[in-house]
């Protein structure tokens, strides 16, 4: 299977071999019919019919048009139609809305005849066999389909006031996984196809729109015409080594034929966060269980709040007192002696962080029709969310503008113009007290009993450091990102259209910019006495970021039919494409004045700047080859030879070969099942093998990366560089090889259709670190080919189409269910004595180890009888235990709570208690029309999954983690105490969550486990189609109104808990500005739901 | 025809695209540019740089003198395990072998290359004294090793064989540095190689002397009188005096707080500055409540300051019940140079304010001022704009004089020109040109029972005193094999009787009072009122009196610290122990 290590020109030389023995076959038939179109040309010849429906009458107002010549007619009220033409062999295609396409071929008129050409229509059933799917350069019918393809089409993306294309594609395929890390509106994930891909070098779908690599959080969603996903390696091989993982392919709408349509479509919507968390704001009460927390925890009485409030047994007192005697909150008082303020406040700061809700906008507009040799299409679309903070909002702006075109040159040759242009921006707040996510910062200095402003309206210190930055308004990021791609393509045909030469040339120039400005923030402690937080970094930083991306492709195919039996087509092609990125960076502080925004006002010697550069090529030759017999044997063979830039010469090129078959059962002759029962059957078959060429440029050089020292050494802060990466020893590509295996069923008359595919993927010779060597190698281990990977899993999609009459009006209605899982384990990975500190072979991607939790200790005899928890566990400052302390279960009955010798064989008193991977991933949609009302509901969950709130996790742990976070409010009451001693939570204590290495909370164990599985209702929808009698007076075609609701409610088995955790949300602290953190599970921008109506008018 | 134009075109592009599949970085360097030029050496050795503690005001939070919020869990009875060890990182070394395997182009002049390779292998044998510091016995690797070289699976090498080399390396870097000076003491030079030199030897020295289980006394005069010579190397140089500026009573903290290090003084420091936006924590650690470890002296530290006519404090009969208004009264400067007391006065919004001992922070009353600025400003977070000196020619003195004392051979002369001159910036004004006679029996019964020498007590004395909170002090407890001073409690001031407010600087306004149970009402506004009972709801009060209701106060004495003799090196940890057994555990672990 694997072929690879060919010197690329050999490789090159066989890729354009096997095209130029394609062309020298048919260049003389081609020129002879190309000049046969242009030199006969005397009477007139025509072609003409009628255009009946299923029942016989005509059916007026059908399109009816010619391949290849765009020039097209429409049936008169008779239902009759003729078009002149030159003699010639011709294909004629009838479309009418609800009615399958119908396509006549190899129509020959001579000289002055007329060909009468009589059609008849059938309605559109519930058949989806029919569609046509996209696959890797090219189309093709479902019904011979052999691969693993799943696609949608814009129904999906319909009515939803999307920020960006990514949120609606969540959960729309069944396992096309992409996880959105929190809800920014600028969030652009990544698309996982089947699950986990390779622990070495990593990687993800291609994405691919109109055939280039592409960012889909910057399109426009009312462009879409499909989304397709190519899920195993014979659907994806066509696209060489990036496809390693599958591909999306997204295609965008063409204009229509006919005359011109004007299409303005609205929405307004109201969001606001699906979850906010529910804490304590009684400041009292919180300083009181903050006291105890820290006495606990930290082991003595606390003296400060964290840094920004003063503390002592005697302001508790007072606060108590005050509590008791029902005296108002939100007192500022100032201490006679010393001038300071002092607090009795009970603030919400979350109240002050977020506003209530915050509204989104969005007009479309498109405009599209043809002429008789030309065609097209423009749109542009506004998008505006608002900031969902409610100081320096950050606000979310997406326009896009697309035009595209194209002109018949010839009969046999179209050229094609598409192109777009689109700028997202984005502002994100930021704090300058510490750095970081808002949210951290409320749980550092966020205190319930501060206030936002003193008396005299400066902002308190707590509120310096949180939201009040917001306040003051001034410090953040704004984003900008702008996309401009051109994509220029011919279409030309050959031979009565049976050989087909396409290429296209695209440049695209993105710009990703980014303006950072924190200034100082002025706070008060004591009256009349201003002091600042970020004094340290008063600075601009501007970041200008190129990409300038071109891509070339050239692609011959050939169709035919032999004997009515034999169906080939051969397909042959070309791709190049190359990407450079260019950096420029600046930053400096000493701002002259607050409100500067350019680098010329900025003053100070603190300057730093920044380079970067990438740039990588890629080029491959391909070709696929299709076979069918009688319509019931079906095979398809995919090569492509692909070189890449980003690994060493002498292992550039790959051959990736894959095969597909399927059979077609219910056109067996020995199958008698009634197509009332079973309508079709199909049963398909991969099996592929690619490289993985996800990888970074100059992985396999020796770089030395120069920066800034963080040190001042003779006076400046000089450049610095260290050691490079240690290099492997010889490496080879990852290869990833998947087998799949597939069923196509339609049922019932076709009302029910079922796909089905069960994979594995094999993915072998990951580029994983090495066994972890001794600590005096003093270097990452580099990495080598040392691992192997499986992933098993499958997906589902049931479908149910069927109308009746209710009323004597038609009610049809649909459900669509899928359903898919995976899992991956490690099966070959160098670590023989299976430390649990890495990878080891039997692995499952995911398995949590942790203790078992026997329960909170009872009293000191209790202590003293079970196994000793220290020193590997620490419940308190003194390493004491106490009564209401975690008892962790003494599995290996050694009388110590430990981790054995960390192996597999001897884990201590671990074992794996769970997994945090996603299982049983599924989809749910419903949808219904009647007399002009439509209805539609989408349901997205995960059947299994499991969850340990990470370290940092003020949402979950509270004061268990820092002292002086805030207090979910399940936590009250919830705690141990010699009276409740059946509480959830162990007695108070702070940091006993804020370390994984030896606190209590911190390491994963049975008891606080959590099962995230959930369902989540993502889209609502309720509509109304215009009567035509209204809308026919402003003379449009079409128009409907609806409202539209995005995840309006959810259930998860973690909201016994608590509902102020969003189960969606609970991954690690904002990776926005900390990717690949691993701790704060749920400081995140929250994800919203919203509530929408919009219209939509087609003139 | 139109196919031939098609075809003629792919071929174009198709050879066009081979030539784009050879991309080279361009944002990063090769090794040929860094190993080619001077500048890139330096480029490349600025890296070496951050393995220095940038702070290290915050390393003494393990000592005998400062009583912390908790207790280290490495001197805590059973706390400690190979599994909480830490310190085995070996990166800094591979960065430092990879430089010393590649400076060797020929293009670069001998000098340069030399002198690159003197500091290569001066951050060389730091670290190795670190590791040997910590570990005892450790392996010696002098090149970039292999993935594959079994030399990574070899045992520890010999204490001896490692330390021979360190001192090859730094014998290599006092000769090879340029012997010009960095005036901004930020960098490496040759003074500070000797410094290094003079501090590892009497290390290792002492180490050898004392730590008679190694078998290797033979060769402890050897180090030490090393570790003389490096320092006299210096003394005789004549470029460096103790700091004077700043005025009596000033010039000893000047040398602490001085945004730019005070180069009549200091040799290496680590260099802040607001414009540079390079600043660090000191204010924050040793003011925060949460932040840093609450660190404050200990009473049976605070002793050994003398008196300002040199007499020993300890000798007045009451010195146990003398007041802490009183105690710090006529005294060693340092002393209020080092600890809250008198007069001493913050900044509060650029007002002076009173700032007596402030019981929301310390717990024995004697609290650090050592590193922090006035300015209440740079308390609430890393805002400190003050260069942390890492070096000082106080220390080169100070290891001369001990090496000296330890070798038996210090004379009265240079007794004067190292303790004396030290102590004369103290205020002291009797001792300072001859020898020591008397021991003092505070110091042997409270610190080193086995040392008769007065002359080698008073310079421990004057170590302690001197160099407090430098991050020194848990090496020369190793040194001295003197473990057992961890154990030793953790005293404060004494307070006479409960329920009584105490005016701590004499300003008329009353501090602090102690109490039992109930706190007095009407409480007295002002003061902080701290309780001192037993128990607190049920729990252990680990603040209390040390005769119940008088007496010093202690801190945290319900917790014991032990020490044994395995403490003198941490443990292998047990992951890296896991991995390569051959390392073997050190003894008692």
């Amino acid at each position: 299977m694997k072929l690879f290590l060919m010197h690329h020109k050999k490789a090159f030389f066989i890729g354009t071999f096997i095209f130029i023995q394609a062309l020298i076959t048919f260049l003389p038939q081609s020129v002879y019919a190309g000049l046969s179109f242009n030199y006969q040309q005397t009477i007139p010849s025509k072609i003409s019919g009628k255009v009946l429906d299923e029942n016989g009458t005509p059916l007026p107002g059908a399109n009816i048009i010619i391949e290849g010549l765009t020039q097209g007619v429409r049936s008169g009220s008779d239902g009759s139609y003729t078009i002149s033409v030159e003699p010639g062999t011709y294909n004629l295609v009838v479309s009418f809305i609800s009615y399958k396409t119908q396509k006549v071929s190899g129509i020959i008129v001579g000289a002055g005849q007329t060909s009468i050409q009589n059609i008849k229509m059938l309605p559109e059933s519930a058949t989806i066999l029919n569609e046509v799917v996209v696959v890797g350069y090219g189309t093709q019918k479902k019904e011979n389909l052999t691969g693993a393809v799943d696609q949608v089409t814009a129904k999906a993306l319909e009515n939803r006031p999307l920020p960006n294309l990514t949120l609606g594609l969540q959960g729309v395929l069944p396992n096309l996984n992409i996880r959105i890390l929190d809800g920014k509106p600028n969030q652009a994930p990544t698309y996982n196809i089947r699950g986990t891909t390779s622990i070495g070098q990593g990687g993800s779908a291609l994405i691919l729109i109109d055939g280039v690599e592409g960012d889909p959080s910057l399109l426009n969603p009312n462009d879409v015409q499909t989304v397709t996903m190519l899920k195993d390696a014979a659907a994806a091989s066509i696209y060489g080594a990036r496809a390693v993982f599958g591909v999306v392919l997204i295609t965008t709408k063409k204009s229509v034929s006919g005359k011109t349509s004007v299409t303005y479509s609205t929405n307004y919507a109201s969001k606001a966060p699906v979850a906010r968390p529910d804490f304590v704001t009684d400041g009292y009460l919180w300083s009181k269980m903050f006291a105890e927390a820290f006495v606990n925890g930290d082991g003595s009485f606390p003296q400060n709040i964290n840094k920004t409030q003063k503390f002592s047994q005697a302001y508790l007192n007072e606060f108590k007192k005050r509590s008791e005697s029902g005296a108002p909150y939100n007192q500022v008082e100032i201490d006679p002696v010393t001038g300071e303020y002092t607090y009795y406040g009970s603030t919400d700061f979350y109240k002050e962080l977020y506003k209530n809700s915050n509204a989104a906008i969005e007009h479309n507009l498109s405009v599209s029709g043809s002429g008789e040799k030309t065609s097209f299409l423009v749109s542009g679309r506004v998008q505006k969310q608002d900031g969902l903070f409610r100081y320096n909002s950050d606000d979310y702006d997406m326009k896009n503008f697309r035009a595209r075109g194209t002109v018949q040159i010839f009969p046999w040759l179209k050229i094609d113009n598409n192109a777009d242009f689109s700028v997202m921006t984005y502002f994100n707040p930021l704090n300058v007290g510490e750095g970081g996510g808002i949210w951290r910062n409320i749980g550092d200095e966020g205190h319930p009993g501060s206030v936002m402003f003193n008396p005299d309206g400066t902002l308190s210190f707590s509120a310096a450091y949180t939201v009040g930055d917001f306040w003051y308004g001034k410090n953040g990021i704004a984003t900008s990102r702008q996309v401009f791609r051109n994509t220029t393509g011919f279409t030309s045909n050959f031979f009565s259209n049976k050989l087909h030469v396409n290429g296209d040339f695209t440049f695209r120039n993105t710009n990703n910019n980014t303006e950072q400005k924190r200034v100082q923030v002025p706070y008060s402690t004591s009256l009349g006495v201003i002091n600042y937080v970020g004094t340290t970094t008063n600075d601009l930083g501007i970041d200008r970021r190129e990409t300038q991306y071109l891509a070339n492709n050239l692609v011959a195919d050939y169709e035919d039919k032999f004997n009515d039996k034999h169906y080939v087509k051969f397909m042959v092609g070309y791709n190049y494409e190359q990407s450079k990125y260019k950096r420029l960076a600046a930053q400096r502080n000493g701002l002259i004045f607050d409100d500067a925004s350019d680098l010329n006002l900025a003053l100070g010697q603190a300057i730093t700047t920044g380079g970067g550069y990438e740039m990588w090529a890629i080029f491959g030759g391909f070709s696929r080859l299709n076979y069918s017999f009688k319509d019931r044997y079906l095979v398809e063979i995919n090569g492509r030879y692909d070189g890449s830039s980003k690994f060493p010469s002498n292992q550039r090129f790959g051959f990736f070969p894959s095969f597909s078959a399927g059979w077609r059962v219910s056109k067996e002759s020995f199958w008698k099942v009634k197509p009332s029962i079973i309508s079709d059957l199909k049963i398909r078959a991969s099996y592929g093998s690619l490289g993985n060429g996800n990888i970074n440029s100059y992985a396999f050089q020796e770089n030395f990366g120069i920066s800034q020292s963080a040190l001042i050494l003779g006076g400046v802060r000089p450049q610095r560089t260290s050691q490079p990466a240690v290099l492997p020893n010889g490496i080879t590509w990852e290869t990833s090889t998947t087998t799949n295996l597939g069923i196509d069923l339609s049922m019932l008359s076709d009302k029910l259709t079922f796909t089905g595919d069960a994979y594995v993927r094999n993915t072998t010779d990951m580029f994983t670190v090495g066994l972890t060597a001794p600590a005096v190698f003093g270097a990452t281990v580099p990495k080598g080919n040392y691992a192997d990977l499986e992933t098993r899993g499958w997906e589902l999609t049931l479908n149910w189409k069927d109308k009746f009459n209710i009323k004597s009006k038609p009610f049809s209605y649909g459900i669509r269910l899928t359903l898919a899982d995976n899992s991956s384990k490690i099966t070959r990975y160098n670590n023989p004595d299976k430390l649990l500190s890495d990878y080891y072979e039997g692995q499952t991607i995911g398995e949590i180890w942790g203790y078992t939790t026997a329960g909170f200790f009872k009293d000191q005899a209790d202590i003293d009888a079970s196994a000793k928890q220290g020193p590997q566990m620490r419940a308190s400052p003194t390493n004491i235990w106490y009564p209401g302390d975690i008892k962790l279960e003494d599995l290996n009955k050694d009388g110590f709570i430990n981790i054995g010798t960390n192996r597999v064989s001897n884990p201590g008193d671990r074992k794996i208690i769970g997994n945090s991977a996603a299982h049983y991933i599924y989809g749910i949609n419903l949808n219904a029309d009647w007399n002009g009302f439509f209805f539609s509901t989408f349901f997205q969950g995960v059947g299994k999954q499991d969850w340990y709130p990470s370290t940092e996790s003020e949402i979950f742990w509270g004061q268990y983690n820092r002292p002086y976070n805030n207090i979910p409010k399940w936590h009250v009451g919830n705690m141990w105490t010699p009276e409740n001693t059946n509480a959830y939570f162990p007695r108070t204590m702070s940091r006993a969550a804020s370390s994984n290495t030896n606190r209590t909370l911190g390491i994963a164990q049975t008891k606080y486990l959590q099962n995230v599985a959930f369902i989540r209702m993502k889209n609502l929808q309720i509509g109304y189609n215009l009567p035509k009698k209204w809308i026919s007076k402003v003379k449009a075609n079409n128009a409907k109104i609806y409202f539209s609701g995005e995840n309006l409610w959810t259930y998860s088995p973690l909201y016994k808990l608590t509902t102020g955790i969003d189960v969606e949300n609970t991954g690690p602290s904002d990776q926005v500005f900390n990717p690949g953190g691993n701790s704060g599970d749920g400081y995140n921008y929250p994800m919203l739901k919203s509530f929408s109506f919009g219209l939509n008018i087609t003139f | 025809m139109k196919l031939n134009y098609l075809y003629a075109v792919l071929m174009i592009l198709g050879f066009a695209a081979c030539q784009k599949l050879d991309q080279e970085p361009k944002s990063t360097a090769n090794r040929s540019a860094v190993f080619g030029s001077e500048a890139g050496l330096q480029l490349y050795a600025n890296s070496f740089y951050t393995m220095l503690p940038g702070n290290a005001t915050t390393l003494d939070a393990m000592s005998d003198y400062l009583a912390v919020k908790s207790v280290p869990s490495f001197i805590q009875e059973g706390a400690f395990a190979p599994s909480l060890s830490s310190g085995w990182s070996w990166s800094e070394l591979r960065n430092i072998n990879y430089f010393l395997a590649n400076c060797n182009n020929p293009a670069i002049s001998l000098d340069a290359r030399k002198h690159y390779t003197g500091l290569a292998r001066f951050f060389r044998a730091y670290f190795y004294f670190e590791k040997v510091k910590r570990f005892g016995d450790v392996p010696w690797i002098g090149k970039p090793l292999d993935v594959s070289d079994s030399a990574l699976y070899n045992g520890r090498d010999s204490r001896k064989l490692v330390m021979d080399s360190v001192l090859a390396d730094i014998d290599y870097a006092t000769a090879n540095l340029r012997p010009n000076l960095d005036a901004t003491r930020s960098t490496v030079t040759r003074d500070v190689a000797f410094a290094l030199k003079s501090r590892i030897c009497l290390f290792e020295g002492t180490f050898r002397k004392y730590h008679t289980q190694l078998n290797l006394q033979a060769t402890a005069a050897d180090w030490l009188n090393n570790a003389a010579a490096a320092s006299k190397v210096l003394m005789d140089k004549g470029s460096y005096t103790i700091n004077t500026a700043g005025g009596l009573g000033n010039s000893y903290r000047l040398v602490f707080t001085n945004p730019t290090p005070v180069a009549t003084e200091v040799l290496l420091a680590s260099i802040c500055d607001l414009t540079l936006n390079v600043l660090n924590d000191a204010n924050w650690w040793w003011t925060s409540g949460t932040y840093g470890a609450k660190a404050s002296f200990t009473r049976t530290f605070i002793n050994t300051y003398l008196n300002l006519d040199g007499s020993s404090f300890t000798s007045n009969p009451n010195y146990k019940t003398t007041l802490f208004k009183d105690e710090v009264k006529n005294r060693d400067l340092r002393l209020k140079q080092t600890i809250r007391s008198g007069n001493y006065k913050r900044i509060s919004g650029g007002v002076q304010v009173a700032a007596p001992p402030l019981f929301s922070y310390t717990f024995t009353g004697y609290q650090p001022i050592k590193w922090t600025l006035d300015d209440m400003y740079y308390d609430a977070g890393a805002l400190n704009i003050n260069s942390i000196a890492m070096i000082r020619y106080a220390e080169v003195l100070l290891n001369y004089a001990e090496a000296k004392a330890e070798l038996g051979t210090l004379t009265s002369a240079e007794w004067a020109a190292t303790i004396g001159v030290l102590r004369a910036r103290g205020g002291i004004t009797a001792g300072l040109t001859t020898l020591p006679t008397v021991a003092d029996p505070y110091l042997i019964a409270n610190y080193f029972p086995d040392i008769t020498s007065p002359v080698i007590l008073e310079v421990r004395r004057e170590r302690g005193i001197e160099l407090c909170a430098e991050g020194l002090r848990f090496s020369d407890i190793l040194r001295w094999k003197r473990g057992p001073l961890m154990e030793m409690e953790w005293n404060g001031f004494y307070v006479p009787s409960l329920n009584t407010p105490m005016d701590l600087n004499e300003d008329g306004v009353l501090d602090v009072a102690f109490y039992q149970g109930t706190r007095p009402t009407p409480a007295v506004a002002g003061v902080t009122y701290v309780d001192v009972s037993s128990t607190i709801s049920g729990k252990v009060n680990s603040q209390k009196l040390k005769d119940g209701t008088s007496g010093e106060l202690t801190w945290m004495n319900e917790i014991s610290r032990k020490w044994n003799d395995k403490q003198y090196f941490y443990p292998i940890p047990q992951n890296d122990l896991l991995v390569n057994p051959k390392l073997g555990q050190n003894p008692g672990w």
